[in-house]
């Protein structure tokens, strides 16, 4: 449970990388694209890289919440020290996260924030997932060892 | 359990009972937002009587004591021989546009359709038969007040027709003005893939028009095109002449329209404006799904006027040979419908309106048929559950509509035309500003009004067809109409 709790915390991380990674090549795309006489409007197909601006939606709306939700539950089980509070931590960032990405459609300039918050959550993550294997839970081990067989 | 303690199995508790409060009410509504294989739009959301008379009855279209009408029966005098017949044959096909070609649909061999003419006052009988479009097909008016049963919607006032069958449309040409049809199964897709055509109704008596000239604007898997050809329009008309310009907007979002030369603004989606007068400067925002004839004289010294159609189409209006008109840059203004032209009476008072609807648009996370996402909401409530606005003949009706969704949304209204009365509370003080197509932006609020004097059952939706595909799709319901139509079912009926 304790490795299931680490992977997943990890996996948000690699996933916010992912994010990032996705909306750059989405850009770079649009600018090659114009660059090339394309045009871009609301009744447009899309251009080469529109798929890491799907890629983007899907992975902050679907599965990084759906990751962050799975950790949270294993977090019950898994008694890493911390744990729960860091999985909830996790999971109440990209509930603002996601928050974000929605008002930013009304108000661009919270995309900035968007943007920052982004490594606040792969630092939270990277965070979360460390807290297994730390100090405490060795002394932890000990005490349960030594529970007596009634 | 053999060797654990009871602190042990406390906590495996604890645990067992947070999982359950964190999922349990997920899976609750995933399993709400279930939609069956087969529905009536009759039962869809709740019944929303806008403040008006009318009791909860279980399918919504009962008045107490009163026999409902079917849809089936909403029709054109059926005695009458009609004046314009038309054939149309609904086919899949690829379409040549320049170097691209695109599957899409056609109707008589050609995306467009055929253009489809009447004078005001005609009856038009469309004999529609759908070739080879397995889905099934069904022809809309868009903009035209048509009675029910002609409305076209599969699964509301008819089903699909499929392939190898046919379906006759019966409706009087009342208004004078540009209007167009489209597909109205599996909407999205097939207008997208070019099931549509202009319908063009000409007043009577004859206005004296010099030219008159219709643009209708499309995009087919990317490429813009005018009348289905990619490329800029030409209309060859002698210098001095006055053109009456026709552009549609068939796609699912708005266009910018201006000229290199001053235009006014003749007709809004088949309605003429008061007292227009000359637009220079701003262009003008043409809506998804709506239409503006635009004037226009050309000059007497030989060279021609230049109409952007977006930013990368044109209409090129002058004599043959003249010489190229450089694109104008896009102006930052656009022309205001709420104070252009001067007022005049609407017909009807407002202020003694009987039902008021609130419809807010919004953007939400949730389940819609066991989906997960973000999803439009209307008042709140996703698909299936949003509200449906219940109206008795001959009822004012007001509607306040406000988006606060983060995308504009092009308000399409069936089988009525609407007025605006404000926007962001600002009283209309130009032209009566009458629509069937109405671009809310992100952020504004509209105060519209209508007299529901067409029964039956419209759908009321955002034409943005993905939007509507995506449930942004409201229901305006006449007490007493009922449907014997469902979405689904054997013809797998779906409107979107």
């Amino acid at each position: 449970m304790k490795n299931v709790y680490r992977v997943l915390a990890y996996a948000v991380a690699a996933l916010v990388a992912v994010q990032a990674a996705s909306i750059a090549y989405a850009l770079f795309g649009l600018a090659k694209y114009i660059d090339g006489g394309g045009a871009v409007d609301k009744n447009s197909d899309g251009f080469p890289g529109v798929g890491g601006l799907m890629a983007h939606g899907v992975g902050g709306q679907l599965v990084i919440p759906v990751v962050a939700l799975a950790l949270l539950v294993v977090s019950f089980f898994a008694h890493v020290p911390g744990g729960v509070r860091w999985a909830l931590i996790v999971l109440g960032t990209v509930v603002v996260q996601v928050a974000l990405g929605i008002f930013s459609h009304s108000l661009p300039a919270l995309g900035a924030v968007h943007g920052a918050l982004a490594l606040v959550l792969f630092g939270v993550a990277v965070t979360a997932a460390m807290r297994v294997g730390s100090a405490t839970s060795v002394v932890d081990e000990p005490a349960r060892v030594a529970t007596p067989v009634a | 359990m053999e060797g654990q303690t009871p602190v042990v199995r406390r906590r495996t508790l604890v645990a067992v009972l947070a999982t359950v409060l964190v999922l349990a009410p997920l899976g609750w509504l995933w399993f709400a937002s279930l939609v069956p294989e087969r529905y009536s739009v009759l039962q869809m959301g709740a019944a929303d009587y806008g403040g008006g008379p009318g009791t909860f009855a279980h399918d919504h279209g009962e008045t107490a004591g009163q026999p409902r009408l079917s849809v089936e029966q909403l029709v054109a005098d059926p005695v009458r021989r009609a004046d314009v017949r038309v054939d149309l044959a609904a086919a899949r096909a690829t379409l040549a546009l320049g170097a691209k070609a695109v599957p899409g649909f056609t109707l008589n061999g050609t995306s467009p359709g055929p253009t489809i003419r009447a004078v005001q006052g005609q009856l038009v009988e469309v004999h529609l038969r759908n070739v080879d479009v397995a889905d099934g097909v069904a022809l809309h008016w868009h903009g035209v007040d048509v009675p029910n049963a002609e409305d076209g919607t599969a699964g509301v006032t008819q089903d699909a027709v499929l392939p190898g069958h046919d379906h006759v449309y019966r409706f009087v040409a009342e208004d004078a003005g540009t209007y167009w049809y489209h597909s109205h199964q599996l909407s999205a897709a097939q207008v997208a893939g070019g099931l549509l055509g202009a319908l063009v109704v000409t007043p009577r008596p004859a206005v004296a028009q010099q030219v008159d000239a219709l643009a209708l604007s499309h995009t087919y898997g990317g490429v813009r095109t005018l009348n289905g050809v990619a490329g800029d329009q030409h209309v060859v008309t002698a210098p001095g002449r006055s053109v009456r310009l026709r552009l549609v907007n068939t796609d699912n979002g708005l266009v910018q329209v201006w000229g290199s030369a001053p235009y006014t603004v003749l007709a809004v989606d088949g309605h003429d404006v008061n007292r227009p007068t000359p637009v220079s400067g701003p262009a003008y925002t043409l809506t998804a799904g709506g239409r503006v004839d635009l004037g226009l004289t050309v000059p007497t010294d030989g060279s021609a006027v230049r109409v952007q159609v977006s930013k990368g189409l044109a209409v090129v209006v002058g004599p043959d040979g003249a010489p190229d008109v450089a694109p104008p840059p896009q102006p930052t203004a656009q022309v205001d419908l709420l104070s252009y032209g001067s007022p005049a009476p609407v017909g009807f008072d407002p202020a003694t309106a009987t039902r008021r609807f609130r419809y807010s648009i919004g953007h939400r996370p949730g389940f819609v048929d066991g989906r997960p996402g973000l999803w439009w909401s209307v008042n709140g409530h996703l698909y299936p559950n949003i509200p449906m606005m219940m109206v008795s003949s001959g009822d004012v009706v007001t509607v306040h509509l406000d988006n606060h969704s983060g995308e504009a949304h092009p308000m399409h209204l069936h089988g009525h035309h609407a007025v605006v009365l404000a926007r962001d509370g600002v009283a209309a003080t130009g032209s009566p500003w009458w629509f069937d197509s109405l671009d809310v932006a992100d952020g504004a609020t509209y105060d519209v009004a209508f007299v529901a004097d067409n029964p039956g059952i419209w759908m009321d939706h955002c034409h943005n067809l993905e939007h509507a595909a995506d449930g942004m799709v409201v229901h305006l319901m006449y007490t007493g109409v009922t449907t014997p139509y469902v979405i689904g079912g054997p013809v797998r009926n779906r409107p979107e």
